[in-house]
């Protein structure tokens, strides 16, 4: 398996309290990273390190074989980015990527159940199925790595169920996917690293 | 995602926020209204001089009031955070956020703006020249503006910090349109106010989109 993404001594500090320090992980292509541990321990500040959104204040992280900067990252974090006041078919429909068919949203929405949903608009839906669409839109387009912060939250257990099955597709088709959680995840996929936090 | 979608989008969003759209139009509007009010008193040439120069600082202020809702909504969502983490058409996405926004806020003002002035008796060539300036003033005041708004978009008030950074820079543009329209007024030339206003949306939309991304990505720090 090739290795994505190599993290060494990864460290975050802000007004002079570390939030974390020497984090060392390495992403290898179809695993699922789950980083666990308590609130604040720097989960989401980790994941959005690891999106490029936060700056590290220390370490390295070395991007492997040809990927290096055009790694194909997707992130979705508390916030659910989506538009309440687009229905979901059209919150999905904006973020596809132009090549792909619009019957592709259609088909991630069955998948999800919220077909019945598609012209309902986002503000009208429940948290439970803001956090479907959320996360069929950063599903439904193709990246090398999937940055999810806690993705089992507000989801019940049909949604956990659907949302573990697309992402051991995910993982079959050699993407790697990094989640935040509080408690280990055990027993579902096989490529899985606990690491906690 | 695409220029044009990202346009599309947020005109569909504008559409179903009801009322909101045409604030910026109504706020003209009083304005205009309680300025007349206040000069009432004063004689008619005297006012003929100063309104398209009102309308002029009354199209600033609406441009400042309105900047803060450039990148609000979407860093509230979490849409703003999720379109940093593609490396590539940040600038892009920025670059159609601003175009929408000067669209649906300043665009409509700059529209109805000369209208008024020719209501309360400005000439046709000096409205036209109220409108050319305010087509090339307002959009430089929405790029300038959006870099205030980056960097100012995670703060709780972030409206009169937002103002106190983009007054000053302000001023040339307020100084070369209110110029071009009094010159327009009083049958000078307005050419090279127009072509230095040209020049400078020319350099802002250059430094603008990289100037926000960078600016969007300390805030979200």
């Amino acid at each position: 398996m090739n290795k994505l993404l190599e993290i060494k001594n990864l460290s975050l500090t802000r007004n002079d309290y570390c939030i974390f320090s020497n984090i060392n992980l390495d992403v290898q292509e179809g695993q699922l990273i789950n980083i666990y541990g308590k609130n604040g321990s720097g989960k989401t500040s980790l994941l959005k390190i690891l999106a490029g959104i936060t700056e590290r204040t220390g370490g390295e992280m070395i991007y492997h074989n040809s990927f290096d900067k055009s790694l194909k990252r997707t992130y979705v974090g508390h916030k659910y980015g989506v538009k309440n006041n687009l229905t979901a078919y059209e919150n999905l429909y904006y973020s596809l990527d132009d090549h792909k068919d619009k019957q592709t949203i259609l088909d991630a929405l069955e998948t999800y159940k919220m077909i019945d949903y598609k012209d309902s608009l986002i503000k009208h839906l429940s948290h439970g199925q803001q956090k479907r669409v959320s996360l069929i839109k950063i599903m439904m387009n193709y990246a090398h790595l999937y940055l999810i912060d806690e993705p089992y939250s507000s989801l019940d257990e049909d949604g956990i169920k659907i949302f573990n099955e697309t992402t051991y597709g995910l993982l079959s088709s050699g993407s790697s996917v990094v989640i935040t959680n509080h408690t280990e995840v055990n027993n579902i996929f096989t490529n899985t690293i606990n690491y906690k936090i | 995602m695409g220029f044009i979608r990202i346009i599309n989008k947020e005109f569909k969003i504008a559409s179903r926020s009801g009322y909101e759209s045409f604030m910026p139009v109504i706020y003209l509007f009083i304005i205009m209204i309680f300025f007349n009010i206040s000069i009432s008193y004063v004689s008619k040439n005297i006012i003929l001089e100063l309104v398209p120069l009102m309308i002029w600082v009354s199209c600033l202020l609406i441009c400042i009031l309105n900047l803060e809702t450039i990148f609000k909504e979407d860093f509230e969502d979490g849409t703003l955070e999720e379109s940093l983490v593609d490396d590539k058409g940040q600038e892009e996405s920025v670059a159609a956020k601003i175009l929408s926004h000067w669209l649906l806020s300043n665009f409509p003002v700059v529209v109805i703006a000369p209208l008024i002035a020719i209501l309360l008796g400005i000439s046709y060539h000096t409205s036209l020249i109220l409108f050319f300036s305010l087509l090339i003033g307002t959009p430089t005041m929405s790029l300038l503006g959006s870099i205030a708004a980056a960097l100012t978009v995670s703060l709780k008030r972030n409206k009169i910090l937002m103002s106190i950074i983009v007054l000053p820079l302000y001023v040339p543009i307020l100084i070369f349109g209110t110029s071009a329209v009094n010159n327009a007024h009083i049958g000078a030339n307005y050419d090279s106010e127009l072509y230095l206003m040209g020049i400078l949306f020319l350099l802002f939309s250059l430094i603008t989109p990289t100037a926000c991304v960078k600016a969007l990505k300390v805030s979200l720090d």
